[in-house]
């Protein structure tokens, strides 16, 4: 199978390596018009923070990996990228290093599942482009189907792998629903946004933002439509939060253990729960001495976070497991795009129907004209099959996926062919 | 029949064990696809333990209600019904181990020590002596499950204090919810118990000649309302929650469990004056 693809990701390269070759969706259009013009037949383009890949049936059967390489880096110069920063396959090893991908085990959170909607946007953006062909179609099937079935079978995307989500799951283990409950963000930096929108997208009650600089929580606060609360007197109105995350660059405590005194005395020993996710920390450890409060740093939502990728690690043979069934499915149907069993399977079907006409009406015609009978049906049937059985063997030495694969393929989705092979596995 | 009871009655810890087992595989393992097979377990146990308990009333002309062990046998069955019932309706996963292993200890006890009693004091007959003691054991009941949920809670709370994410951490239900169990169970115990009390109250001194106030069992069982009179009145009020009210719930229930190993035990008897 002819089917080529080059990847640099988190294993080969380092973030800013990884940055610049980082394609935008318009990008990635113009490098599709571009890889058709010059090098390849159909393909796909996956390109996120953590991995630029390129999978691609090339136009020639010579090609090669580094003029995929090449095209790329004159599409995107990138100073210090060097051959060893991609990783390349070829055939099998392509379509399952795409299925490991979909299903997350080669993120660098295993288990990630933004790759598969990732996956899904690429191939999108491959059928915008008609860049996505007959095979691609078919792998990308296969691939969706991998990846739903890890998030299904197994539990390799459960559990928080971030410092934030960690910290809005630990809220889930006090509180039952959150949606009655009133939360505050104390810094509107990355990781006190992501809390944010982690705890927003759990349908919190309430949510209210504070920051040293007003206008970044206001911006914050529009996209999440929460409430600013001016970061200088923010502390006055702790008590009235069931959740306190705190993710800021200060120096200094924030919250003393005496302010959280005081809060939940107010909040008449309702449970408190105070994240700190800033380092260095912004509430005061020892608050966690303190009835109804649940007080927890980076280091014990780290705990969590370690806990759950160890887990998410175990289920890895599970997903390979997967993995191969699928890439044998997807074999066995590739397979079937030869051309020696395809002529085989359609003079069978052909055979199969003139049979079953000539047993129901043979009884209409003379015991003599009966014989006469099954040889004109197969006389007729061979003169119409003679020429597809003609088409299909003159490209039948031809090795990859070429224009004889994807008649054969039509050809089998055509008659129903295709429905002789094993089920696939939904 | 006696036979059939008599065999249904050493099945019973055999089948409560194997559910237990079954929920704690569960708990510790917490696939999917043993949610309906556990439930299974659980009616196929609860539905054996009805049928024994039918066939008991029938063959000895009384239901299982006149002395401890008789007692413990419909505790068993009202807590895991009780359980079954919580379990449906909430769908509420990992805390069914708890609470099944104080079935399986009752029913084993009550097993060992049942005695096939066909001769009981007529009085032992009323209905209204049913409606008083099924009623209390149904209070006695919802307070042991609201004294478990109550368990729990601590378990978890101090696990998360302590950063402890462990199995308890993973598999029970959120503090809110524990919470709300073991106070949904208390209220429920204390409703079914006033009336177990209103009807001793009543009947009790026109059943019984040599009825006293003072009896150990009224004055442990008054206190034990009382807890939880306290407990949920100041739930209602707003003044108490989490921690603090579990406390109470689990206090109220070692006062229970003292005071029936006391009266049932040591006195040899239910109520003093029978």
């Amino acid at each position: 199978m002819n089917l080529l693809a080059i990847s640099i990701n988190h294993r080969t390269a380092p973030v800013e390596l990884r940055e610049a070759l980082f394609l935008k969706k318009d990008e990635a259009r113009s490098f599709i018009k571009l890889a058709k013009e010059n090098l390849l037949k159909e393909g796909l383009i996956l390109s996120t923070c953590n991995r630029t890949e390129i999978f691609g049936v090339p136009a020639t059967s010579d090609l090669k990996h580094q003029k995929i390489q090449e095209l790329l880096l004159n599409f995107k110069p990138a100073q210090n990228v060097n051959e060893d920063h991609f990783q390349k396959y070829f055939s099998r090893d392509a379509v399952k290093h795409l299925f490991s991908v979909a299903t997350g085990i080669d993120s660098l959170l295993v288990g990630d599942n933004q790759v598969f909607k990732q996956v899904k946007d690429s191939f999108q953006i491959a059928e915008e482009t008609n860049f996505a062909g007959y095979f691609m179609h078919r792998i990308f099937d296969s691939a969706i189907r991998a990846g739903k079935r890890a998030i299904s079978e197994t539990k390799i995307s459960d559990g928080a792998v971030t410092v934030s989500y960690a910290a809005v799951q630990l809220t889930e283990k006090i509180f039952s629903k959150l949606n009655k409950k009133s939360a505050l963000i104390i810094g509107t930096g990355e990781t006190g946004e992501i809390a944010a929108k982690h705890l927003a997208g759990k349908g919190i009650g309430s949510l209210a933002v504070t920051n040293r600089t007003h206008e970044k929580a206001e911006k914050l606060a529009e996209e999440l439509n929460a409430k600013v609360i001016p970061f200088l007197e923010f502390k006055e109105s702790i008590f009235n939060f069931d959740i306190i995350i705190s993710a800021t660059s200060s120096h200094e405590i924030l919250i003393s253990k005496d302010d959280v005194k005081q809060a939940v005395k107010k909040r008449s020993n309702e449970p408190f729960i105070l994240m700190d996710i800033a380092i260095p920390r912004d509430i005061d450890p020892e608050s966690k001495k303190l009835d109804h409060v649940f007080y927890h740093d980076m280091d014990s939502l780290n705990v969590i976070v370690q806990q759950n990728l160890t887990k998410r690690k175990a289920e890895i043979p599970k997903v390979e497991k997967i993995i191969e069934e699928e890439l044998n499915n997807f074999w066995e149907w590739y397979n079937s795009l030869q051309a020696a069993p395809a002529i085989k399977d359609l003079r069978e079907l052909f055979e199969e129907i003139r049979s079953e006409e000539v047993d129901k009406n043979k009884n209409k015609f003379s015991s003599d004209d009966q014989e006469k009978l099954d040889i004109i049906t197969k006389r007729i049937i061979n003169k119409i099959l003679h020429h597809p059985t003609i088409e299909l063997r003159k490209n039948d030495n031809a090795s990859g996926l070429g224009d004889a694969s994807s008649k054969i393929g039509i050809i089998r989705d055509l008659f129903g062919l295709s429905s002789k092979q094993k089920p696939d596995k939904k | 029949m006696v036979s059939a009871i008599h065999t249904i009655n050493i099945l019973l810890p055999v089948f409560y064990l194997l559910t237990l087992a079954v929920y704690f595989y569960d708990f510790i393992k917490g696939e999917k696809k043993l949610i309906n097979v556990k439930r299974v377990f659980l009616f196929i146990t609860l539905f054996l333990h009805l049928i024994y308990i039918v066939l008991r009333t029938v063959a000895f002309d009384h239901p299982p209600i006149t002395n401890v062990f008789e007692i413990f046998t419909i505790l068993a069955i009202t807590i895991s019904f009780s359980y079954f019932l919580v379990e449906l309706v909430s769908d509420i996963r990992g805390t069914g181990p708890f609470i099944i292993v104080l079935s399986f200890i009752f029913q084993l006890i009550s097993s060992l020590f049942i005695q096939d009693l066909v001769e009981v004091k007529d009085v032992l007959r009323s209905n209204l002596l049913g409606t008083h003691v099924i009623s209390a054991l149904l209070g006695y009941s919802g307070f042991t499950i609201s004294a478990v949920y109550g368990f729990l809670y601590l378990v978890l709370y101090k696990d998360i204090k302590l950063n402890r994410f462990g199995l308890i951490f993973n598999r029970l239900p959120n503090l809110e919810m524990l919470e709300r169990l073991s106070l949904y169970s208390a209220v429920i115990g204390f409703i079914t118990l006033t009336i177990a009390i209103i009807i001793g109250i009543i009947w009790l001194p026109v059943a019984f000649p040599n009825f006293s106030f003072f009896d150990p069992k009224i004055i442990t069982t008054s206190l034990v309302w009382v807890l939880y009179g306290i407990g949920i009145t100041s739930k209602v009020l707003g003044n108490w929650r989490g921690k603090r009210l579990v406390l109470l719930t689990i206090s109220g229930f070692l006062v229970a469990i003292i005071s029936t190993i006391l009266s049932n035990f040591l006195a040899q008897s239910f109520h003093s004056f029978y």
